[in-house]
């Protein structure tokens, strides 16, 4: 795997804000439904982890968004005085200097959020395993898994289920929308719903834990680097592609997504069922 | 003389010409002709002549054709066809339940017959995941064609492809679970 040290604070960052919409939902899933799930993926420690979890994240996206609108105005203002190319002036200089103070700033922040944040990461991590492998793993036949995931989807119409994985390039309002979107559909498909939830933020939190480790390792490597650089008033590709990334996990400004039209939906006469179906 | 000579060698002939005759009667292969029709309801009786005169080791390749035939002509009606055409197949001896319920659900049911087992998900589909995937995905492929390009049952494949994604990600977390025991 090619690591690039000045690229994983905004791959964990990613994960980590990720983390933060998930949780939130995944807490509300489970105190709006009534009767409580059947699937006992969630009891009370790993709702109570996953809310410890949000606050952290939530903490540290907070904290970040005012360095990283700080980021993106020096950034513009770098760009609009056309410094590119112009390294040697010294109003560039200047500038460059202030834009590789506020990276500083950024890297600090995660330094000093990212071991609470490892901590409540892998605790749910941890609380959600166990609760996977005794319920799902366990517990189920691969038939039985199959069954649990149709339940509650009623035949002929399919509700579009928001996508999960792969939340990169789109607004963080946007994730949350989705969240809750899946929240407010979820009385109908419980056990589906779940699964699918926790096992979503079980491998989120799985790539976080990784990350976040790897992260910290770095984090010092690429502060001395970036301390180096100030010296020269210099504005690095990486640390440019670092506040691009950042920028769009909070205003999703790259979703390049193209979206295809999906076929119009069927018509409704599938009443047929077979003596040999299942 | 030598007409005594003649003779048996005469007859003799012509016994081996009739034995050859004989046995290559009795391994002559049926023609087992494909249906010539466009109509699904007519090349489903075609078929069902074929299977009863010594065809039915080509039952896979008779099932494909009917399929494509179907594809010419898609409706929600032709799942039923299928149906029955398997049901008649089991009833005739040519097929066993077993074999019939997987025809038919491997095409036009939602639900994934890659996915029966009777262990748990840690000790049976998690060692063997990756052909489980394998599996789900020619199913899935099977699927297309039958609920989709020959039913017209859209919504059916969709919850398909919806399921088999889903049981990827579901599988993919809970063996993750599980090797970390």
């Amino acid at each position: 795997m090619n690591w690039n040290p000045e690229r994983i604070p905004a791959a964990a960052l990613l994960a980590c804000l990720a983390l933060a919409s998930a949780d939130a939902a995944l807490a509300a899933t489970v105190s709006n439904k009534p009767d409580g799930p059947t699937i006992r993926l969630f009891p009370t420690t790993v709702v109570e982890d996953l809310r410890q979890t949000s606050t952290v994240a939530r903490e540290m996206e907070t904290g970040l968004q005012e360095v990283i609108g700080r980021l993106d105005q020096q950034q513009q203002l770098y760009i609009d005085s056309k410094c590119e190319g112009a390294e040697d002036d010294p109003g560039c200089q200047r500038m460059a200097k202030q834009l590789g103070a506020t990276y500083l700033e950024m890297l600090a922040i995660m330094e000093e959020r990212l071991p609470d944040m490892e901590h409540t990461v892998n605790n749910t991590r941890l609380s959600l395993e166990k609760r996977l492998r005794s319920e799902l793993g366990n517990k189920m036949t691969p038939w039985m898994l199959q069954e649990t995931l149709l339940a509650g989807a009623p035949e002929g119409k399919t509700a579009p289920a928001p996508k999960l994985r792969g939340r990169s390039g789109m607004r963080l309002s946007e994730r949350f929308k989705q969240y809750y979107q899946l929240v407010s559909t979820s009385g109908s498909r419980s056990d589906q719903s779940l699964a699918v939830l926790a096992a979503d933020v079980y491998l989120d939190m799985e790539e976080t834990s990784l990350l976040i480790a790897r992260t910290r390792e770095e984090i010092a490597r690429a502060t001395v680097m970036e301390q180096v650089n100030q010296s020269f008033g210099i504005v690095t590709p990486e640390m440019m592609e670092v506040v691009g990334g950042v920028k769009s996990i909070l205003f999703g400004e790259t979703g390049s997504d193209i979206q295809i039209a999906g076929p119009p939906p069927a018509q409704v006469e599938q009443a047929y069922t077979s003596p040999l179906q299942y | 003389m030598n007409t005594r000579f003649t003779l048996p060698v005469a007859g003799l002939a012509s016994v081996l010409a009739a034995a050859a005759l004989l046995a290559s009667c009795a391994t002559t292969p049926p023609p087992c002709n494909s249906p010539t029709t466009k109509n699904l309801s007519a090349a489903i009786d075609q078929v069902q002549t074929e299977l009863l005169n010594g065809c039915e080791a080509q039952f896979d390749r008779y099932y494909d054709e009917l399929l494509t035939i179907a594809e010419g002509d898609p409706k929600p009606e032709n799942k039923r066809a299928f149906s029955e055409f398997l049901v008649w197949s089991k009833d005739q001896g040519l097929l066993s339940r077993r074999q019939a319920e997987r025809y038919y659900n491997t095409y036009f049911n939602v639900k994934f017959v890659a996915l029966e087992g009777d262990y748990n998900n840690c000790s049976h589909s998690c060692p063997r995941r990756d052909r489980v995937y394998l599996e789900m995905e020619r199913e899935l492929n099977a699927k297309e064609r039958g609920l989709l390009k020959v039913s017209l049952d859209n919504d059916g494949y969709y919850r398909a492809n919806e399921l088999y994604q889903e049981v990827e990600l579901v599988l993919e977390a809970t063996c993750t679970a599980c090797a970390a025991r």
